[in-house]
């Protein structure tokens, strides 16, 4: 979708940045998972290796940023082209925010205010399984451009959003029933949320897309 | 990198046409640095960097006149290797009368007088006991609107080659005209028809046997005078992806009234004004963060 022009030169810059765009998904993608992985086996320094990447992340955006400039001064995209380029900005803004939300969930094992018992942590194992399904798939759908899997993300995150209201709401009966865990509650709280978040943000993302694929011209039948 | 040292004995002209003329310096924020838009009337010194490493080209206080009117004033630029320079400004600013000096074409402008230093691969171009015929090979010209020689095809690109002595046998120069017609891309188009005249061609594929016919005598340069404004927007699209093919091969600068062809196929882009070079830079940075006040009106479209 992004190519066949007749210049080289021009495909070549757009399929760069879509790479990029990408790159900096997988990026977005290893720092959920590793901040998962620190959350649930409570590990320092897999958390902070979390925080310590995120510069990484940020410098691609930034790096992101800069080429989209250039396309759009250099290249006076229109229609497609523009959407596309207008569309992969916007993603890459999305994907700053997974990348912010699991610093949120490492920073909650830094912080070290007390590791959440076995309910909550199982409900954030279940809640972040989902969350780094449906930000893969929406990288894959990123991928293809494919607007099936984008609507597939979009419907699947209502079932995240529901598996996070029904993991909540469970937090704050055992809260109820631990006065004393105030903190440690709180803390487990914002992990849940920064998983829904993603989850969000992957929907967003899929947003984009769909509306990339929808707007593709069809009509091919000549008058 | 140094910057350009050359200053104006005389006053620079007055902008009457410029809404901001008279005002004084007044930086502006953006991503280039604090002060890194100069605004106001004056093109004192050129912004950027004039100098190459390594040019084909390199101009030093050009001034060229036609009979008292000074067209071009002092400037000073180099044309790099394996990349393509565009030169923009408005009409009468003096980016045509520039590179016509780096193939003499001026000589043929009567009342012509041009200064300063023109160097091709270090050696000054202007010295009159300078072969013109062989320069104008090293560099060679392609124009608005197409040229072609009322001869064949094959004649068209032969021509050049013949008249140089470049080739000894008709294999050879067969060959050479197949392979110059390939890297212009018109080869698979006229190949069974390389007897037919190449006034018959549509004016995209007439350019493009200009542009075979530059390539076949091996120029080092190829300077192109508004290649495509004679063409429709396909035929230009197909030649700036021939231009970006070209560059990996040889120099060039072309002059263009499209800011928008400047961007899409230059590396360097210099914008003059009134006869004088404002800035020159990077392509990327001139389009997205211009560094003088009137390159960016210029390329915003806010005066012309």
């Amino acid at each position: 979708m992004l190519e066949g022009h007749i210049s080289k030169s021009f495909d070549g810059e757009l399929a760069g940045l879509h790479i990029r765009v990408l790159e900096m998904g997988g990026l977005a993608l290893d720092q959920v998972r590793a901040a998962a992985r620190g959350y649930a086996e409570w590990d320092v320094v897999n958390a902070q290796h979390v925080i310590d990447r995120e510069g990484i992340l940020k410098t691609l955006g930034g790096r992101i940023y800069d080429d989209q400039l250039t396309l759009i001064a250099l290249r006076n995209p229109v229609a497609s082209d523009l959407r596309a380029i207008i569309a992969l900005a916007k993603i890459a803004a999305e994907l700053d925010r997974v990348g912010a939300e699991a610093c949120k969930i490492a920073r909650t094992v830094l912080q070290q205010s007390g590791r959440p018992g076995r309910g909550t942590s199982s409900d954030a194992r279940h809640l972040a399984n989902l969350a780094t399904a449906l930000l893969r798939l929406s990288l894959e759908a990123l991928d293809q451009v494919d607007a099936e899997l984008a609507d597939q993300v979009i419907d699947r995150d209502r079932d995240l959003d529901a598996e996070y209201a029904a993991g909540l709401r469970r937090l704050l009966t055992r809260a109820l029933e631990n006065p004393a865990q105030v903190e440690v509650t709180v803390e487990a709280a914002f992990a849940l949320k920064a998983l829904e978040r993603i989850g969000d943000h992957a929907r967003n993302v899929s947003e984009h897309i769909a509306g990339m694929a929808a707007h593709v011209v069809r009509t091919t039948r000549t008058p | 990198m140094n910057e350009s040292q050359q200053t104006f004995a005389a006053p620079s002209p007055p902008l009457g046409h410029h809404p901001d003329a008279g005002l004084n310096l007044r930086p502006a924020a953006g991503r280039g640095g604090p002060a890194s838009r100069l605004d106001g009337a004056s093109i004192g010194q050129t912004i950027g960097t004039v100098t190459v490493i390594d040019p084909v080209f390199s101009c030093r206080d050009v001034n060229v006149y036609y009979g008292a009117k000074q067209a071009l004033k002092g400037v000073s630029l180099d044309v790099g290797k394996k990349q393509v320079l565009a030169m923009i400004g408005p009409s009468g600013c003096g980016k045509s009368t520039f590179l016509r000096c780096l193939n003499r074409m001026n000589d043929t402008i009567a009342g012509a007088r041009v200064t300063g230093q023109i160097l091709l691969d270090g050696q000054d171009i202007q010295d009159q006991s300078r072969d013109v015929v062989q320069l104008r090979a090293r560099v060679g010209m392609v124009f608005q609107k197409p040229n072609p020689f009322p001869k064949s095809i094959y004649d068209n690109v032969a021509f050049g080659p013949r008249l140089h002595g470049l080739v000894r046998s008709r294999a050879d120069l067969d060959e050479l005209v197949c392979t110059s017609l390939q890297r212009a891309g018109l080869w698979d188009e006229v190949k069974d028809r390389l007897t037919q005249s190449g006034t018959g061609l549509s004016g995209g594929q007439q350019q493009r046997l200009c542009i075979a016919r530059t390539i076949a005598v091996k120029p080092h340069v190829i300077l192109m005078d508004e290649p495509c404004s004679a063409l429709d927007p396909i035929a230009t699209a197909r030649i700036e992806d021939l231009i970006d093919e070209l560059k990996e091969s040889f120099a060039i600068a072309i002059v263009t009234h499209s800011m928008q062809q400047a961007a899409r196929v230059s590396q360097r882009t210099a914008y003059f004004h009134l006869g004088s070079l404002v800035e020159v830079g990077e392509t990327d940075r001139i389009f997205t963060n211009p560094r003088h006040r009137l390159t960016e009106d210029y390329i915003t479209g806010r005066f012309g």
